[in-house]
This record gives C-alpha cells, sequence and structure tokens, in this order.
C-alpha cells in the first residue's frame, strides 16, 4: 500500500477553458482512447465501423493505426470485449491514461493552428472527419477535423499542459 | 527546397517533421561476403543530382519513407512508403 492516497486528476484540470468568439479551447473529457494497429493488408473496415457505430469515433492514424475514442471511460468488461473484438488481424492497445484530447473551436481555428503546424488544414484539403499527425512548435499532436470550424486535438499527457500553454499564446490575438 | 518533404500519407510537411537515415541501398544477402558487406555500410557514392535517402516520417506518421532528392537543387522528385512501394530495398 502506498503511504500517500492517490487523487486521480485530470491532466488539464487546472486550467480554465477559452471562451471566445473567434476560438474556443475545451479540454475533453478523460474517456478511453485505443491505440489500433493493425497486421498490413488487413482490412478493419467492418471492425472499425462496428466500434464508429456505437459510442466510439474513430481517427485514422497512418497505414493500418486508427485510435478508438469517445468522452466515456470504459469499464474493464467493455474494454475487454472491444480489443477481443480487433483481434486476430490487429491488436488494440489502451492509451486512455496517456493521451489527451482538447477541442479547439470557432471561425479562427485555422489561423491558430497554422502558427504552429506545417500541415495543410484548409477545409478544401482537410474535410471534416479527416485526420493527421503533425507538429504542434515542437510537441507532436494528432488533428482531427470534427466540424467545419472545430479540430479535436490529441497529444501525450505529459505535453498537454505545454501544449495547452502554447494554443492560450496562439489565440491570444483572438480571444480578447 | 527540401524544407517541404511530401510524405505519401500525408501530404506536404515542413522537414522539422522527419528524420533522415542516409541512403537507401538495396541490403545484400547475409552470405554475400566481407568486402559488399563493407560497401554497403561504409561506402557511399555522394553524387551530385538524384539521390535516394531513407527518410522518417517522425512527427506525422511514423512511416518509412524512400525519398528521391536532387542533392545540388533539394528538389524532391519522389517519395514512397518505404514498406508499402519499394519492397526491392528489404532484405
Amino acid at each position: 500500500m502506498s503511504e500517500y492516497r492517490l487523487i486521480h486528476r485530470t491532466a488539464l484540470s487546472d486550467k480554465q477553458p477559452v471562451d471566445a468568439a473567434g476560438i474556443s479551447l475545451t479540454a475533453l473529457p478523460e474517456g478511453h482512447v485505443i491505440h489500433v494497429l493493425a497486421e498490413q493488408s488487413a482490412d478493419m473496415s467492418a471492425t472499425l465501423e462496428g466500434a464508429a457505430a456505437q459510442t466510439h469515433s474513430v481517427r485514422y492514424v497512418a497505414p493500418g493505426q486508427w485510435f478508438i475514442v469517445g468522452d466515456e471511460p470504459l469499464a474493464d468488461d467493455a474494454m475487454a470485449a472491444l480489443l477481443t473484438r480487433l483481434t486476430p488481424h490487429a491488436a488494440g492497445v489502451d492509451q486512455s491514461h496517456g493521451r489527451v484530447r482538447i477541442l479547439a473551436r470557432g471561425p479562427m481555428v485555422e489561423c491558430v493552428l497554422a502558427k504552429g503546424s506545417g500541415a495543410d488544414l484548409a477545409l478544401s484539403a482537410f474535410a471534416v472527419g479527416r485526420s493527421t499527425t503533425t507538429l504542434i512548435g515542437h510537441i507532436a499532436a494528432h488533428l482531427t477535423r470534427v466540424e467545419d470550424n472545430a479540430f479535436e486535438i490529441m497529444v501525450l499527457r505529459g505535453f498537454a499542459e505545454s501544449l495547452w500553454d502554447d494554443l492560450m499564446r496562439m489565440s491570444a490575438e483572438f480571444a480578447e | 527546397m527540401a524544407s517541404l518533404v511530401s510524405c505519401p500519407h500525408c501530404g506536404s510537411r515542413p522537414k522539422e517533421e522527419f528524420t533522415v537515415k542516409g541512403a537507401a541501398l538495396k541490403r545484400p544477402a547475409p552470405d554475400a561476403g566481407q568486402e559488399r558487406w563493407m560497401d554497403y555500410v561504409y561506402l557511399r557514392d555522394n553524387p551530385r543530382g538524384a539521390y535516394d535517402e531513407y527518410w522518417h516520417h517522425t512527427s506525422g506518421c511514423r512511416r518509412w519513407l524512400v525519398v528521391t532528392r536532387d542533392t545540388a537543387t533539394h528538389e524532391i522528385a519522389a517519395s514512397r512508403d518505404a514498406a508499402l512501394d519499394v519492397p526491392e530495398t528489404r532484405a
């Protein structure tokens, strides 16, 4: 037994959300994040569509890799059932504790992200539902366009506070 | 300019997202002999012009790419996934 009581705190619990006309930043609930890694040339579309039809969202990462995410924490048996459904041609790794999601929304969101990333995030090139991994400043982050004017930014938990502070600074001119 | 590198999976990205490994050479057979292996490990051509290199999209899709880059102008002629599109470079 630990001598100290372990207190579970969300990574961005100390941060005030930004809510302005140009841009808003919100820390999303730390629900679940499962990293799916499939065998080369395995067809995972049916399995992933099945997951997306439930309370999950599926985000593309790279060839053969996806994130299954959601706002609700998964109970042990639901997690086990999901990981079993991915087998035998893929494996799922629970990253719920390790990756934090931030929602950036507003008409200026592309301008904010363009200050940190070289990825082409114009709506014509990067439609709703598309995802990509890119650098925001020096921090690797996974971006998904969830609405015309909103991006979900997923980042490793240890970098979440730094990225939040960077995003605050990048948003400052639009958040008055 | 090589400051923008095209990735077959992610599109055009700044070079800061990548790690360069070096020349993309065909790996000799395990029993090819010491001389061939010395060449493969240590000797490089250093051409002026087109050059095939391994680039890793470290801060992106994390795939190994084979990028054809002009060593004089830094223009990039082609960029393929090393495992999916260039199987001949694998052992």
